[in-house]
């Protein structure tokens, strides 16, 4: 009762009672569903070998919810005693991950996942599997006090609701791409062109759009309502808050000023994202898969693209909105936001690493040959890729694309993967800058 | 039939429709048709001179203006009834034409439906039909005079001139500023750039204000010996944003102040007393005590205001200067206050 930050209170017990019956009416509707549809599964042989329907299965799971939420709703009085709660070890456990290598490492290695498994996480009983894990433990999770003061802060509810929605919809693009390379292989008509349902704007579109004008209009005004907008007190620019966090959509820029220069952060690749992206239709000579879904048409575009928008950008603003804490440190999900935390992050710049600890002499007085190994670097880096890309790795896109519209592209695809690039090498060299300048406030 | 219509059915039928409401069905059927295709046909020989021809004998028969190209053609036939002289000059060198115009009604009048694309090509080849049309009106001597646009002012300027020169000289130069509004054009612009000029103005003055009210630049800190070795002092950084130090910098005993702007990105940064450095919250940059970078992303350490004892024998902080390490000029003496 003294506890200033306790795990469990009983409105939390109360609100995940809901979370469970909500979850329970959920699996309920698709035990139901496997039933009509009359799904079976055969039981492994030393349980008898024979055919189960999966709704037997489904409805206990559904049952145990129902439990769960009662037990929820019964106990919430005394929140002390309460057990079902998010076990200390494997809190520990997670933090342990808690720092930026292993989350870039992580948000990669599944974004790998998902495309070699996107045949099997798009069937609607694995994708219904993935859901629930994700829904009890972030219900589990939210027990812990730490971590239900990240996600339960009125400015992050909406992430938490992207992080649903841009599964939901990367979903739904996997599952009717496989489908329609499935009927490619096969030769049968595409998707679009067999169910070619073609509607009218007016009154077809121009209704459905009004139900969702109307159906947002009152999310927002509920949302309006019961949470309370995050304002704080009235700015002052000699007191920044810590941690201080640009809005949501820009959390990945601010993650990004964390690897580069201002001028490179902020305004030059913001910039050259922006271009890039309209550059698109003018760069891909790939006439295949427009108008319809489909990944092995366009595996290189999409897998570029997809890479580009989920580990790099939708990955950056989980971790800056969940992972960033005072003084802009890494803290796991389940961490104290200790303003004293110390993480030893000395960096230091290419021509010292250069000239001081491989060369072992003094820095050179005039700052170019000071920076004359980084600038090397980059100029290496822009100039001989391309080359060597167009030599090996992309010879073909070479030829189809002719040799303007390459450089253009291969320096698109240099930029993007400049930002993982310089943050490898920051986590394993401490590498600060490659080329330093501040002189002239040039640093790359 | 009832599904995937293509347009030139679904104006076909609303065409067929139309025609019903006015005249017999039979006759609304044949009567439509036949009026499109010399239309159609009539540009693709380049030839406005046989549309005063084609378009009025299509007239009567049209209650109204049916497709694109009927209108196109209404439009030119009238066009062309306001240039009388036109058409006889252009008649005598094409004879072909008409029997061109004549054949194409045939199929129309079969039934034969027009399609998007037809129309389309047939509204191009008008387009060029008419771009080609000022050109004969110019070279036509008894043509319409065209009705001259703007500059009524400088007509008039001339005139005058080869009357009265010298009154003329001084009507004229009371007259030229006419010449902003003498058409809308004209006054558009003229009024839009006044209006800006008058807005960017307005700016200008905005950014020198009568009163300026924030912090004077020059002020006193209090006396040195406020300021005990190895401290900082963020007592001014709510006020005037700056850190008072009192520190060793390269061996030597030094008060100095620092201002508290970021290097990376122009945060607020902390003084961290427990871990002896300054922490910016935004991006993570971690600086020493004596202002010098060294973690996260900021590329230059801390900037140094001007410091001085007044003759009060107070510590006077001057922000109107700063020292930038990397510059060399925290050498300066102005930038610290060294402690015997």
């Amino acid at each position: 009762m003294l506890d200033p930050h306790p795990d469990l209170t009983s409105g939390v017990i109360h609100g995940l009672g809901y979370l469970y019956a909500l979850l329970f009416c959920m699996n309920a509707y698709w035990a139901v569903r496997s039933f009509k549809l009359g799904y079976h599964f055969r039981l492994p042989k030393s349980l008898g070998g024979q055919d189960v329907p999966s709704a037997g299965p489904w409805a206990m799971y559904a049952v145990l919810l129902l439990l769960v939420a009662l037990a929820h709703f019964v106990s919430a009085g005394r929140p002390d005693a309460f057990l079902i709660r998010l076990p200390g070890w494997l809190q520990d456990l997670v933090n342990v991950f808690a720092d930026p290598i292993s989350y870039f490492a992580l948000s990669t290695v599944l974004f790998v996942a998902m495309i070699w498994l996107r045949e099997w996480w798009v069937k609607p009983t694995a994708a219904w599997v993935l859901l629930n894990i994700t829904l009890v433990s972030m219900g589990l999770a939210i027990t812990d006090y730490d971590f239900r003061q990240i996600v339960g802060k009125p400015d992050n509810v909406p992430i938490v609701g992207m992080l649903f929605i841009v599964a939901f919809f990367t979903w739904i693009y996997f599952k009717r791409a496989n489908d329609n390379d499935k009927r490619i292989a096969e030769g049968r008509p595409l998707f679009e062109q067999e169910n070619n349902e073609k509607v009218l704007v007016w009154p077809d579109l121009v209704y459905a759009e009004l139900i969702c004008m109307v159906l947002i209009t009152v999310v927002l005004v509920a949302w309006g309502i019961v949470l309370e907008a995050p304002l704080e007190e009235a700015a002052n620019a000699a007191k920044t808050p810590n941690p201080s966090k640009a809005p949501w959509y820009f959390l990945g820029l601010q993650e990004m000023l964390v690897y580069y220069d201002p001028w490179l952060a902020g305004v030059v690749f913001p910039s050259v994202i922006l271009v890039g992206l309209m550059a698109i239709p003018y760069i891909d000579f790939n006439k295949r898969g427009s108008g319809y879904y489909s990944f092995n048409e366009r595996k290189f575009a999409v897998i570029t693209f997809l890479f580009g928008f989920l580990p790099l950008w939708v990955a950056m603003i989980i971790l800056g909105t969940f992972l960033r804490g005072p003084n802009w440190n890494f803290f796991g999900i389940f961490e104290y936001w200790d303003t004293h935390k110390l993480a030893v992050l000395d960096n230091v710049n290419l021509s010292d690493l250069f000239w001081t600890s491989m060369l072992g002499q003094a820095l050179p007085g005039n700052m170019f040959l000071r920076e004359l190994p980084g600038i090397l670097l980059v100029l290496g880096y822009f100039a001989i890729l391309p080359g060597l890309m167009a030599a090996t790795v992309f010879r073909k896109f070479f030829h189809r694309m002719g040799f303007i519209r390459f450089v253009v592209f291969s320096n698109l695809v240099l930029l993007m993967v400049a930002l993982p690039l310089k943050m490898v090498l920051r986590w394993t060299f401490n590498l600060k800058y490659i080329v330093a300048i501040p002189e002239y406030f040039f640093n790359i | 039939m009832a599904k995937n219509k293509t347009t030139a059915e679904i104006l076909a039928e609303a065409r067929a429709q139309d025609g019903g409401g006015r005249s017999a069905p039979s006759a609304a059927d044949a009567a439509p048709e036949s009026e499109v295709a010399p239309a159609a046909e009539v540009p693709a020989e380049s030839e406005p001179t046989e549309k005063p021809a084609a378009a009025p004998a299509a007239k009567p028969s049209a209650g109204k203006p049916k497709s694109t190209s009927d209108i196109l053609a209404r439009l030119r036939a009238e066009k062309g009834g306001s240039k009388p002289a036109a058409p006889e000059k252009k008649a005598a060198g094409k004879s072909p034409a008409p029997k061109k115009a004549a054949t194409a009604t045939s199929p129309a009048a079969t039934g034969e439906k027009q399609s998007p694309l037809e129309m389309l090509k047939a509204m191009r080849e008008a387009k060029q039909a008419e771009a080609a049309e000022p050109k004969e009106v110019a070279e036509t001597p008894s043509g319409p005079k065209k009705p001259v646009r703007g500059n009524p002012a400088a007509k008039r300027k001339s005139a005058a001139k080869a009357e009265v020169p010298r009154r003329g000289f001084l009507v004229a130069c009371l007259m030229a500023p006419l010449v902003l509004v003498s058409s809308p054009f004209a006054a558009a612009w003229t009024f839009f750039s006044t209006a800006t000029a008058a807005f960017s103005l307005a700016m200008a003055r905005f950014m020198m204000p009568n009163v300026l009210i924030e912090p004077p630049s020059r002020f006193k800190v209090g006396s040195p010996s406020d300021y005990p070795g190895g401290t900082v002092s963020t007592k001014w950084k709510a006020e005037f944003g700056v850190w008072i130090v009192n520190t060793e910098y390269e061996g030597k005993s030094l008060i100095y102040a620092l201002f508290s702007i970021c290097t990376h990105l122009g945060c607020t940064p902390n003084w961290l007393e427990g871990e002896q450095k300054f922490k910016c919250p935004c991006h993570g940059s971690g600086f020493y005590i004596d202002g010098v970078n060294f973690e996260g992303p900021a590329p230059r350490p801390l900037e140094r205001t001007a410091i001085r004892i007044a003759p009060d024998g107070m510590l006077e902080v001057d922000k109107s200067q700063k020292f930038q390490q990397e510059l060399g000029q925290w050498e300066d003496s102005k930038s610290f206050i060294e402690l015997a």
